[in-house]
């Protein structure tokens, strides 16, 4: 979506009619639906209102001027127990509305003109005391029904078809279009001159079932879109504005300006890209939580003049804000616009379809004409009956389908298990992957750091060592220094502490001086450098023991590592950390290779050397420093906490950080690339055998119109497959 | 025979009411939500007047 149907996410209160969509959050079942209508139903000025339990939409139009404001709807919303979420895109949620609602209207009036024309036209077939009068008053009722039916129904083709070829292409319409104006214009000729074949029956059918065809793609197409409103919803609905008299309203989101002052209360979501406002104290601090931009999840501190990034969680007091983008040119709306890519290109394996499909209707034209040329000296009547059926049979939309819907659904299956595909060729590039390359902190591990295991290296009991370090880190703003916070003890404060850059902290504990950091500033003893997995506590002169500090595993990582090996990849950890931090994850995973201390370039030198000897390495992480391999990697997956950088980087991102769901998730894309075999091999079946059949004119051109269509069918049809809760085809 | 094209006429007005009919239906939106009008009857009480018109 584009910044326009950013902003139109939530409609400026002006105007007389207003229409609203958004998604309602905390609903179980009809009656929260029927409450949440009741409460926007009675406020004044509101039409209508409805409420979808199964899709979670409330979709409202009120007149404006009626007194009631956006904002008292959505607080309606939130006083009947639920909270109201922006959906992004809501601009192209109308365009679908208007999409399917002109398909709908194609099928229902090609349904309708078919069975009647069939009515008439079924009176012609083969009856020979027939009255004359009697026939050409069938004709000319067939006319007047099908005529409006290729002209509104068959409209897309024919237009599709006028388009390729003032472009000089051949799409697949251009086959379709000729073979119904080849049916239609000679049907009219002979029911003006009141003789002859007439095929509006046939003309009726074909246009019916290729809406028919369309109609099931287009539904598949919609459900797939739509999972760019998971990010969206971080994004609150509503700020509060403060006017530079100080009067404060509640307006959308949407209608916040650059250089607006807006208040964000302790725990709110700051909505767009700001800084401190001068209503703020010279000496204050705003103290945020990027972990939803970063992926760090410590806490960082914002001093005037300092870039706040929306998306950011205000853990302090109420802020005063002064914004400096609007919500669409903001830091949250970029990741939203990730989304936007992948819905923007077309997979590699659909080009080359449609690249097979276009030389495919060069064929088709071609034996058409051989058709038209054979049958000429034997039969003209039939040749003409032959040629249609030639044209008709043979229409390469099951190969042009194949593909697509094959991803479509698979797409609609990953996001309903938390998996956002934001780039098009993921699905195949993924089901291709045999090599799965795990970064450890953040992916395989998750949350804040603990403290793992101390290391008694003096006579100091563990506790004493733990309520030390604790009382020293309560001075640092060091990420690790949360580990901590569970050992502080109140009677034992720390004086005089120093933090030097790089190598730890310093300070006084009950007169005593203790220095925790790295092992040579802990103590100046000698000893081995390398073993610097921990922290090291130490008067300076001697060491008292080493703290190690790691982070949980994630609950489900071994399964996942498990089934992903029980599906033939090979498992490989890849992390900047030190040997013995990765050693004990690999170890609690079962999994034999893992490198550590590897930097960006190292991860993508390994990544490169797994590529070169033919490996294909589907690599997962989070981290800023993970940007480079996830976009060298053959494919790649971040995590729905981590860095702007790592999801911009990857073409999946596992939005609730379940690595559990990853083996779904390759199984999911190997299905659809079986599927997209299947299709293809089927299309190409079909087109074999009903070709010639068509060209020796053993069908009629109604049967061609239904076998075309049947075989278009099936390629949806099993495409379908992937978006059940099976997952396995 | 004059009566068959009576018939004949009396069937394309007829197609042509359905055709009118079932745009009418589609264009205010009768067929947008299929889901949730199914759970109408499951409900407690009445709505209010202002629900029934959406």
């Amino acid at each position: 979506m584009n910044a326009e149907a950013l902003h139109a996410r939530w409609s400026p209160d002006a105007g007389e009619h207003e229409h609203v969509v958004f998604l309602v959050e905390g609903m179980h079942c009809a009656n929260c639906a029927r409450s949440i209508e009741r409460a926007i139903g009675v406020l004044p000025g509101v039409d209508s209102v409805r409420v979808n339990g199964a899709t979670a939409r409330a979709a409202v139009d009120w007149r404006g001027r009626g007194g009631t404001r956006l904002a008292q709807i959505l607080a309606a919303v939130r006083g009947a127990g639920f909270t109201p979420v922006p959906l992004a895109g809501q601009a192209a949620t109308a365009e679908f509305q208007r999409e399917r609602r002109t398909a709908l209207k194609r099928v229902g009036l090609a349904s309708l003109g078919m069975m009647q024309a069939m009515m008439y036209l079924t009176a012609l077939y083969g009856a020979s005391d027939i009255d004359a009068s009697m026939a050409q008053l069938m004709r000319i009722a067939g006319m007047i029904v099908v005529t409006p039916v290729l002209f509104y129904s068959g409209a897309p083709y024919l237009s599709g078809a006028w388009r390729d070829l003032s472009r000089r292409r051949l799409g697949m319409d251009v086959p379709v279009a000729i073979a119904l104006l080849l049916a239609w214009i000679p049907s009219v000729w002979n029911t003006l001159r009141g003789a002859g074949e007439v095929y509006f029956d046939s003309v009726g059918m074909f246009i019916f079932f290729l809406s028919a065809g369309r109609f099931v793609e287009m539904n598949l197409r919609h459900r797939t879109l739509g999972s760019g409103e998971a990010l969206a919803r971080s994004l609150p609905a509503e700020v509060t504005r403060i006017a530079a008299d100080g009067a404060r309203t509640r307006i959308g989101v949407a209608t916040l300006a650059a250089g607006d002052t807006f208040l964000v209360s302790k725990g709110g979501v700051v909505a767009v890209d700001a800084v401190l406002a001068p209503q703020m104290a010279p000496d204050s601090r705003a103290s945020l939580d990027e972990s939803l931009i970063t992926g760090e999840s410590a806490a960082v501190v914002r001093a005037h003049g300092e870039q706040i990034r929306s998306g950011s969680v205000n853990l302090g007091a109420p802020l005063f804000l002064s914004a400096t983008a609007a919500v669409a040119d903001s830091t949250l709306a970029s990741m939203v616009r990730l989304l936007e890519r992948a819905q923007a290109t077309r997979p590699r394996m659909a080009l080359a379809a449609d690249r097979v499909a276009s030389w495919f209707v060069v064929l088709i034209l071609l034996l058409a004409a051989v058709t038209a040329i054979a049958w000429w000296p034997i039969d003209p009547t039939r040749a003409f009956a032959a040629v249609l059926a030639v044209l008709v049979v043979t229409c390469p939309c099951a190969l042009s389908l194949a593909t697509p819907v094959a991803i479509a659904a698979a797409t609609s299956r990953l996001t309903r298990l938390g998996v956002l595909v934001t780039r098009a060729d993921a699905i195949e590039r993924l089901a291709r992957a045999d090599t799965v390359v795990f970064d450890k902190t953040g992916t395989l591990t998750a949350g804040g750091a603990i403290v793992t295991d101390v290391e008694p290296l003096s006579d100091l009991p563990r506790e004493r060592v733990l309520a030390i370090a604790a009382a020293l880190e309560k001075h640092s703003a060091h990420p690790l220094a949360a580990a901590f916070r569970a050992f502080e003890q109140a009677n034992l404060p720390a004086q005089s502490v120093r933090e030097m850059e790089g190598a730890g902290i310093e300070g006084m504990v009950q007169g005593v001086r203790w220095r925790l950091g790295r092992r040579d500033f802990a103590a100046d003893t000698p000893g081995d450098s390398a073993d610097d997995a921990g922290l090291f506590l130490g008067s300076g002169t001697e060491l008292a023991a080493c703290i190690r500090i790691g982070t949980p595993l994630r609950p489900e990582a071994r399964d996942a590592v498990d089934s992903l090996r029980g599906m033939g990849l090979r498992v490989i950890i890849a992390s900047g950390d030190s040997r013995e931090a990765v050693a004990q994850v690999a170890a609690a995973l079962g999994i034999d290779e893992a490198h550590s201390r590897l930097d960006p370039a190292a991860k993508i030198a390994l990544v490169r050397g797994l590529e070169a000897n033919g490996r294909r390495v589907f690599v997962i992480g989070d981290g800023i420093n993970d940007g480079p391999v996830l976009a060298s990697a053959h494919v790649s997956c971040a995590m729905g906490q981590g860095s702007a950088i790592a999801q911009s980087a990857s073409d999946l991102l596992l939005i609730h950080e379940n690595l559990a769901v990853l083996p779904q998730t390759i199984g999911s894309a190997r299905a659809a690339l079986r599927v997209v075999r299947q299709n293809l091999g089927w299309a190409l079946f079909y087109n074999l055998a009903a070709v010639p059949l068509a060209a020796f004119g053993l069908v009629p051109p109604w049967l061609a119109a239904l076998g075309m269509s049947l075989s278009s069918l099936g390629v949806v049809l099993n495409a379908r497959r992937l978006a059940g809760s099976g997952g396995t085809a | 025979m004059s009566i068959s094209y009576l018939l004949v006429l009396i069937a394309l007005a007829a197609l042509g009411g359905a055709i009118w009919a079932l745009f009418w239906a589609i264009d205010s939106g009768q067929y947008d939500d299929l889901e949730s009008q199914g759970d109408v009857p499951l409900e407690d009480e009445d709505p209010p007047d202002k629900i029934a018109k959406g």
